[in-house]
């Protein structure tokens, strides 16, 4: 089912990891207009009902940003929502949301080029999904 | 343009912290340990100090010759020599990157000004401690510095001459003076530990320690310096043959080579006004007025899940009688909150919310966005 239409794909990210002010016109992305983008103060505060909304709402799959996992500048909100996507620490994404179909990028404020190359990653990986072995597990990418 | 050339060091540190992260990879990364490395040479120097405390004579006369006996012969007495003296410089530099870096990245003031005068306090505290240390060894610099520094102290009107005479504990240089400088160097750093404990304050989980890779690494860039090239004394001091120049460790003698330049009271000025500066940073940018997270008396079930969450001990959980079925309730101390949201995100029952920056309006936004249709307005 690797179709050429553009998957919708949601970013909720932490406004200080990297800059997207430059790269944002109208909530997306300007180079890639099927990727939207909402921007928080930290990933931290990104609940689970937000990445379930974001499937609700129609999205093919959600990524969240966050800055390097030990330079959160809250000190450790990247690593509480790394942990909540990994399903380690509570409260827990519902079961029946495809965890293939979320990502967490953990970048610096200046690695744009390495963010491009993620969701073009995470664009592709969403593609070749419905084969019945998915990819690859999870966690193991966030 | 303050702010403007902030945001521009900022971005220099994450480059370095870019190169680092090549280098060490992202586990191994100082610049994540930045206030852990500090404590690490702070222990080795606890350690190293200990071991030294054992064969020191606090006297003018042994003083000297116990340095020396430990140098030449106690085994391995000159390498733990060198781990104090290293370590003391080795401590120094971390300290200073620790500040620098904490500054550049904007996490200095509002909800962390303790933290922040606690660290100049321990700043200054270091720079004693480093000064009494030189004292210690008394060869010819030795001799020099209680010279200079009772000369400088002096020069501070009012208090000066007491200062002077608590310094060199009486009128004139006698045995009393290196017990003195002894229990400066030691007793501060005990003072370094109740100071840690104020810095520490308020952050909940502190990174106290460097990973045990990182700490080897660290500790062998110290150990081989000090196996390699010794500490050695100077001259002994002689207290009737004033000395005229000494070797300067620029990280804690910086300030003699500006007492011999200028007038004492000049550059006791400058460092008052130094002083005055840090302790003014924090509140020199002004921000909006705060809005702590709030929790909502009717959601909260007391799970205590943002209470461990909060990363500056901000959230308390009280015991609550207005519920039939919950027994705990969380309170947000206003004037801890850094309003990151951290408590929001650990809340799976929409108790606790940021006035200003509502979760309600993102998830209505996520759909919003969503419903857009994409590469509208491009």
């Amino acid at each position: 089912m690797a179709d050429d239409k553009k998957k919708k794909i949601i970013g909720i990210v932490c406004e200080r990891s990297v800059d997207l002010k430059k790269h944002i016109k109208n909530n997306h992305l300007a180079e890639k207009d099927n990727v939207a983008v909402v921007e928080m103060i930290c990933s931290g505060m990104i609940q689970p009902i937000m990445i379930e909304e974001g499937f609700k709402q129609g999205a093919d799959g959600v990524f969240v940003m966050g800055c390097q996992i030990g330079d959160c500048h809250f000190r450790e909100g990247n690593k509480w929502c790394q942990d909540r996507l990994l399903g380690l620490r509570p409260p827990n994404i519902k079961k029946t949301i495809d965890k293939n179909k979320i990502r967490g990028f953990w970048l610096a404020k200046c690695d744009y080029k390495k963010f491009l190359d993620k969701v073009n990653k995470f664009e592709e990986d969403l593609k070749n999904l419905p084969q019945p072995e998915a990819p690859k597990p999870a966690a193991a990418n966030v | 343009m303050y702010q403007k050339t902030l945001e521009k060091l900022q971005e220099l540190t994450i480059a370095c912290e870019k190169l680092l992260n090549k280098i060490f990879s992202q586990q191994y990364n100082p610049f994540y340990y930045h206030g852990a490395v500090p404590n690490l040479f702070m222990w080795t120097l606890f350690i190293t100090g200990l071991l030294l405390f054992a064969y020191f004579q606090p006297t003018l006369d042994s003083a000297y010759i116990s340095v020396n006996y430990i140098s030449s012969k106690i085994p391995f007495g000159n390498v733990i020599r060198g781990l104090h003296r290293y370590a003391a410089d080795a401590m120094m530099i971390a300290v200073l990157i620790h500040a620098v870096r904490v500054y550049f990245t904007d996490r200095y003031r509002k909800y962390r000004w303790i933290a922040w005068y606690s660290g100049v306090a321990l700043l200054l505290c270091m720079l004693v401690i480093g000064i009494t240390g030189y004292i210690l060894v008394w060869d010819e610099r030795s001799y020099m510095i209680v010279l200079m520094m009772t000369d400088a102290l002096k020069q501070i009107p009012l208090v000066g001459h007491g200062l002077a005479k608590i310094f060199i504990n009486g009128h004139v240089i006698t045995h009393y003076t290196m017990a003195m400088s002894f229990f400066f160097h030691v007793g501060i750093s005990f003072l370094l530990l109740y100071l840690l404990w104020l810095h520490y304050l308020r952050i909940s989980r502190p990174v106290t320690d460097v990973p045990l890779g990182l700490g080897l690494l660290l500790v062998s860039s110290i150990m081989l310096p000090a196996a390699v090239l010794p500490v050695a004394s100077g001259k002994p001091a002689v207290l009737t043959q004033i000395p005229h120049e000494f070797p300067v460790d620029w990280f804690y003698l910086w300030v003699f080579p500006m007492f011999s330049s200028m007038p004492a009271m000049i550059v006791w000025t400058a460092l008052f006004i130094a002083v005055a500066i840090l302790l003014a940073l924090p509140f020199l940018i002004v921000d909006e007025g705060k809005s702590p997270a709030a929790v909502s008396l009717d959601n909260c079930v007391g799970c205590t899940l943002c209470a461990k969450d909060c990363p500056y001990e901000a959230i308390y959980m009280v015991p609550r009688t207005d519920h039939p079925k919950f027994k705990q309730l969380a309170i947000v101390i206003d004037s801890r909150c850094a309003e990151c949201g951290l408590c929001v995100g650990a809340c799976a029952f929409k108790a606790i919310d940021l006035p200003q920056k509502h979760s309600k309006e993102i998830i209505a936004k996520i759909g919003d966005v969503l419903k857009e249709p994409a590469g509208a307005g491009v």
